[in-house]
């Protein structure tokens, strides 16, 4: 294992009759690193965790997690990982510790060790008041908490969270990034999957997939810089759709699409600015634009990794 | 294997919470075998009693209806119609007025008197064929009975031979007595096999099933946590329906409880298995619950000897029956309940289902991926 690596995986493949789900996937992730993996649906993301946590065997290549690799001791990696489907699958008619007591007992803890431990996954994901609810009497908010929390009841020095956002209010998974946070701060490797742009933000590096190929790796500053490169800023106004060719053909301009109601135009900073471009409009007859700067998101970075492809 | 006991207790305790809050599983459960008893224990009857009945007496004798009369006293056949002819009776036949007709013909009480050969024809309605198989019986018993009669009158002398027939364990050929104990394997295989496919159906629709393969539970526990809080239930169903039979139809227990009671947690887990094992097979409840179903009810039903005895049916059934638990809880029941017999006599029936229980546990372990592929 290399320093401080806890996730290596090389050439990882997972085939599904003809259908290749995993294509040759490479990366390493280091302990108490927030990993993001990002990608549309059916992109592969929930196969490659599926077969890191030992669900799934892989068709071709090798992972080991915690030194353990997959395919040979996939129990071996159970025991040292927690792991949270897509559904985040609780028990409804149990009441929230009976859900933990449940998961607790699973990994084998002793009724001691279980009383401690849920004590202290209750208070660390705020749940101490909502212990005695039915799960299924909790907002989703919470359930992800709870789910969250019987993920790390045996204290695993890794988390694997498949979509853990998936159909929660703003709020909530605001309050539950805060979670993961913290959790990586105090040593706890997390490796998330996601299709919310916004929340790849707060892991520490992406893995970008496409078609169950992992297209781009890095943090997303780095992303950002390296797929979106340039300038980009924000066109608002009415008209924007006879904005559009106006903008796409000045020289200098390397892309401008739709974007809401307005359109984002990437532009080459070397060899236009803002004020060439709100003289080109004005010279087409075309008045009352605002253009805003503005920071290039991943999902720019998605999209430029798409249409690269 | 101090893991292990906690894994299967967290597993059992589990399933017990889900039983207790679905107040579906209760009335399933407690409420379905009662009704069943209820319903099989009067509807399922292989008494035959009050079977319509024409009389056509062509004789006009005191002898002819002598002997009509005997029917009419007869528990079997009551005489609804006297008739002239034949004729006449299949009239009625077609009508279903009557479901059985007795003919005397001319000369009946002249051949009797000169002690002649002489014949008494009953046509009997076969489209119901068990009452009609019974009802003959009844009809050629009283026959014989009269001849020996007659026998006996005309020559004064004590017959060499007396059938004296007495049944033994169910005097009074109640059939309720012997449809229980089957009733008893109908109700838990099928409860037992349908819950049980539920179970683990229902987890692999949720998801949780694949939350609790990330653990490191192994399959046995698994298996067994499953397994033991539905024999806890089984025993409750079972408990329920001895004490309706004991109260509705004065099904005896003649022998040990525990005897029964071993039979019945062996039988359980072969159900409960089978359940399991449809269940990981299809991963989805309805096609669980209509394989649950067919394959728990027919063979219970057809195979196990709880309609037709297994010594009556063509050779592949009765190899078939062998690997169908209902047959020999059945006949552990019977010879527990109404013969009173002991364990050590039932080393057949007991090494069978310790078999099977022993087969299907392992084979639903060995089913049991804990990988999703």
């Amino acid at each position: 294992m290399k320093d401080g690596v806890v996730i290596e995986v090389e050439g990882l493949s997972r085939r599904f009759g003809h259908f290749l789900a995993v294509d040759k996937v490479s990366f390493d992730v280091k302990r108490g690193e927030i990993f993001g993996y990002l990608g549309a649906n059916g992109a592969g993301k929930s196969t490659t965790i599926r077969m890191l946590c030992g669900l799934l065997k892989p068709s071709e290549g090798r992972a080991a997690v915690n030194g353990v690799d997959v395919a040979h001791d996939p129990e071996g990696v159970k025991r040292s990982i927690g792991y949270m489907s897509q559904k985040f699958s609780l028990y409804m008619d149990l009441t929230v510790t009976e859900n933990l007591e449940f998961f607790g007992g699973a990994y084998g803890l002793s009724r001691r060790q279980l009383a401690v431990r849920t004590d202290e996954v209750l208070r660390a994901v705020d749940m101490i008041e909502q212990r005695d609810t039915r799960t299924g009497d909790l907002p989703g908010g919470m359930r992800q908490r709870v789910a969250l929390a019987s993920a790390m009841i045996h204290d695993p020095p890794i988390l694997f969270l498949d979509e853990p956002t998936a159909g929660v209010d703003p709020e909530a998974r605001r309050t539950f990034w805060q979670l993961i946070r913290t959790l990586a701060g105090q040593g706890t490797t997390i490796f998330v999957t996601t299709h919310y742009m916004d929340e790849a933000e707060y892991c520490h590096r992406i893995g970008l997939m496409v078609d169950g190929r992992l297209v781009a790796l890095d943090a997303p500053e780095v992303l950002k810089r390296t797929h979106v490169p340039g300038r980009i800023c924000r066109v608002e106004g009415s008209g924007a759709s006879r904005a559009l060719p106006v903008l796409g053909g000045l020289p200098g301009v390397l892309e401008a699409h739709p974007f809401g109601a307005g359109l984002h135009v990437r532009f080459d900073e070397t060899r236009t600015g803002m004020a060439a471009l709100q003289a080109a409009l004005h010279d087409k007859g075309l008045d009352g634009f605002a253009l805003t700067p503005i920071a290039p998101t991943l999902e720019d970075v998605f999209l430029a990794v798409v249409e690269a492809k | 294997m101090s893991g292990f006991i906690t894994r299967l207790w967290a597993l059992a305790k589990k399933e017990v919470l889900h039983m207790a809050r679905d107040p579906q599983v209760i009335l399933l459960a407690l409420g379905m075998p009662l009704l069943l008893v209820v319903l099989f224990g009067y509807a399922v009857s292989f008494d035959v009693e009050d079977v319509p009945l024409a009389v056509v007496d062509q004789d006009h004798s005191p002898a002819s209806r002598d002997f009509a009369a005997r029917m009419d006293e007869s528990d079997a056949f009551r005489i609804r119609f006297r008739l002239e002819s034949e004729a006449e009776a299949e009239a009625l036949f077609r009508a279903d007025k009557v479901k059985a007709a007795l003919v005397i013909p001319e000369g009946y009480a002249r051949s009797l008197t000169r002690g002649e050969p002489t014949e008494l024809q009953l046509l009997m309605d076969g489209a119901d064929g068990t009452t009609a198989r019974v009802a003959v019986g009844y009809a050629s018993q009283m026959g014989q009975l009269e001849t020996l009669r007659r026998v006996q009158d005309g020559l004064t002398m004590s017959m060499p031979l007396e059938p004296r027939v007495r049944t033994w364990f169910n005097p009074t050929m109640d059939s309720a007595v012997f449809v229980v104990p089957g009733l008893v394997a109908i109700i838990l295989a099928v409860l037992s096999v349908l819950l049980a496919a539920l179970t683990v159906a229902r987890e692999w629709e949720r998801g949780s099933m694949e939350q609790l393969f990330a653990t490191p539970v192994d399959r046995l526990a698994v298996v067994l946590g499953k397994v033991l809080p539905y024999v806890a239930l089984g025993i409750l169903q079972f408990m329920l329906v001895l004490a309706a039979g004991a109260w509705l139809f004065d099904v005896p227990l003649r022998g040990r409880f525990v005897t029964v009671l071993l039979a019945v947690i062996l039988f359980l887990t072969c159900s409960i298995g089978q359940g399991l094992l449809i269940s990981m097979v299809t991963r989805n409840q309805q096609v669980a619950t209509q394989v649950g179903a067919v394959s728990s009810i027919l063979p219970a039903l057809l195979l196990s000897g709880f309609l037709f005895p297994v010594e009556n049916m063509p050779l592949i059934l009765q190899v078939i029956s062998r690997i169908v638990p209902a047959r020999y809880l059945i006949s552990v029941l019977r010879a527990v309940l109404l013969q009173g017999r002991s364990i050590t006599d039932l080393g057949g029936p007991f090494l069978s289902l310790v078999l099977l229980a022993i087969a299907l546990i392992t084979l639903t372990t060995l089913k049991f991926r804990r990988r999703l592929d």
